[in-house]
């Protein structure tokens, strides 16, 4: 039976099963080291969560054609949506495996009804409580991944880029400074109008395009950028700006919310296809709808594999905007 | 695809091997980029109008307290400046870039940082 994702701030159980499940993770370190991912200095041991942060890092780092600066394995292009939601699956099988439950789901942040509340009241939405994600702070000190320099086992960051885009070896607390750049949330409106465009994508398949895709990443419109999803982790601020963004779990919370959004997105335009196709030109490997995108694993995983998710999961609504 | 296909392949041993096979073809994260220490960074835009092909390279020395800022930074068509550390956000201009750089990574730009991130942090 394929799991269900659901609303973090209604469901109760789905947020403790996901607070726990992380934190599995987090302790979990089956071998690799920081050696194993190019970090220079003295190997330390990573666990299962920081692969996935270092992962997305360095499909980040990985630019399709590496002869261009834009596009790159995993964001500023087509697949974006559908390497996303790879990567949430491939978390969420390890969630059911530290969980001992193959029906556990991601949970969702509607992060768009934050959205619609007065600006000084977002950053004291349920979600930051004590009882939800925790706060702001750096480092945060509420909440299930609050930082205790005496707890060893509170919440560390342990891998992270800094501001020459390596990655490094760190151990520290959990950053983060809602509101800082930008001063809102996405709104239902944001969301709606997303909803309305039919193409997925277009060319220049980049930044610059219009389609879903670039709505939904959040680089148009140019004029109230960042939207949508780069607002949701500019807004949370933190960890939540650099390529090691996975580094607070809100991360999944946010890109679940987005694939829920593609998910609404894709019953309401049944004929609009995934683009581009695979007559498409070679500069555009890695994001063509039969490419094998950048993974964890030796097999190949595609956009296609990815369209249809319902073997996976459902979502309990969607009810976006 | 079918979750019993993805389980199979998704075991966390079989997650452990391929990091284990890709780390010798990783760059170590302190030379993985296609430019040394202290040189410039150029982008390249591309466009082609009414059958011509416009190219234009643009390359930024940016410092910090001197010390210089060497990460992947591009120039899309619409002008906007992106800098791969900070992934989510783009700017009309590299000198707002740059302040942002300085808020994201403030352990950067300590005194007596070392500049390049060799090394442990703390």
């Amino acid at each position: 039976m394929a799991a269900v994702r659901r609303n973090i701030l209604t469901d109760e159980t789905a947020r403790k099963n996901y607070v726990q499940g992380v934190k599995l993770l987090k302790q979990e370190q089956l071998g690799p080291t920081t050696a194993d991912l190019g970090i220079p200095g003295p190997p330390v041991q990573v666990s299962t969560y920081d692969l996935f942060v270092a992962w997305h890092h360095l499909a980040m780092d990985t630019f399709t054609p590496p002869t261009q600066s834009d596009r790159n394995a995993a964001h500023r292009g087509p697949v974006f949506l559908p390497w996303h939601r790879f990567m949430l699956v491939l978390l969420e099988l390890q969630l059911q495996r530290v969980l001992n439950d193959a029906d556990v789901g991601l949970p969702y942040w509607d992060w768009a009804a934050d959205g619609e509340l007065d600006p000084d009241e977002q950053p004291a939405s349920p979600v930051w409580a004590d009882d939800g994600m925790g706060g702001q702070g750096s480092p945060i000190t509420s909440g299930p991944f609050a930082f205790d320099a005496a707890d060893p086992a509170s919440w560390r960051v342990r891998v992270a880029a800094n501001v020459q885009g390596q990655l490094r070896a760190t151990n520290r607390g959990l950053r983060r400074a809602f509101g800082q750049s930008v001063q809102t949330l996405p709104t239902q409106a944001d969301v709606a109008a997303a909803l309305e465009l039919s193409d997925y994508d277009a060319p220049p398949w980049s930044t610059q395009s219009d389609g879903f895709r670039n709505r939904v990443e959040g680089w148009r419109p140019l004029e109230s950028a960042p939207g949508l999803h780069n607002r949701v982790h500019v807004w949370v601020g933190g960890d939540m700006l650099p390529s090691s963004s996975p580094n607070d779990p809100v991360f999944y919370l946010n890109h679940c919310n987005e694939d829920r959004i593609w998910t609404a997105w894709q019953e309401r335009h049944p004929t609009s296809l995934y683009l581009p196709d695979q007559n498409a030109p070679q500069e555009l490997q890695g994001h063509r709808i039969d490419d094998a995108m950048h993974s964890l694993l030796t097999n190949p995983v595609t956009p296609r594999q990815m369209l249809d998710p319902s073997d996976f999961y459902t979502y309990d609504t969607l009810a976006v905007s | 695809m079918k979750r019993s296909e993805l389980a199979r392949a998704a075991t966390a041993e079989a997650i452990v091997e391929r990091v284990a096979e890709q780390g010798a073809q990783l760059p170590r994260q302190d030379q993985g980029h296609d430019h040394g220490h202290g040189m410039p960074m150029e982008s390249t835009r591309e466009a082609t109008y009414y059958g011509h092909h416009i190219v234009i390279r643009t390359t930024y020395h940016i410092e910090v307290d001197g010390t210089p800022i060497e990460g992947h930074l591009g120039v899309t068509n619409d002008g906007q400046v992106h800098y791969h550390a900070v992934p989510n956000l783009s700017f009309a201009s590299a000198v707002d870039l740059v302040k942002q750089l300085i808020d994201t990574f403030p352990e950067d730009f300590e005194a007596g940082t070392d500049p390049h991130g060799h090394g442990q942090g703390s």
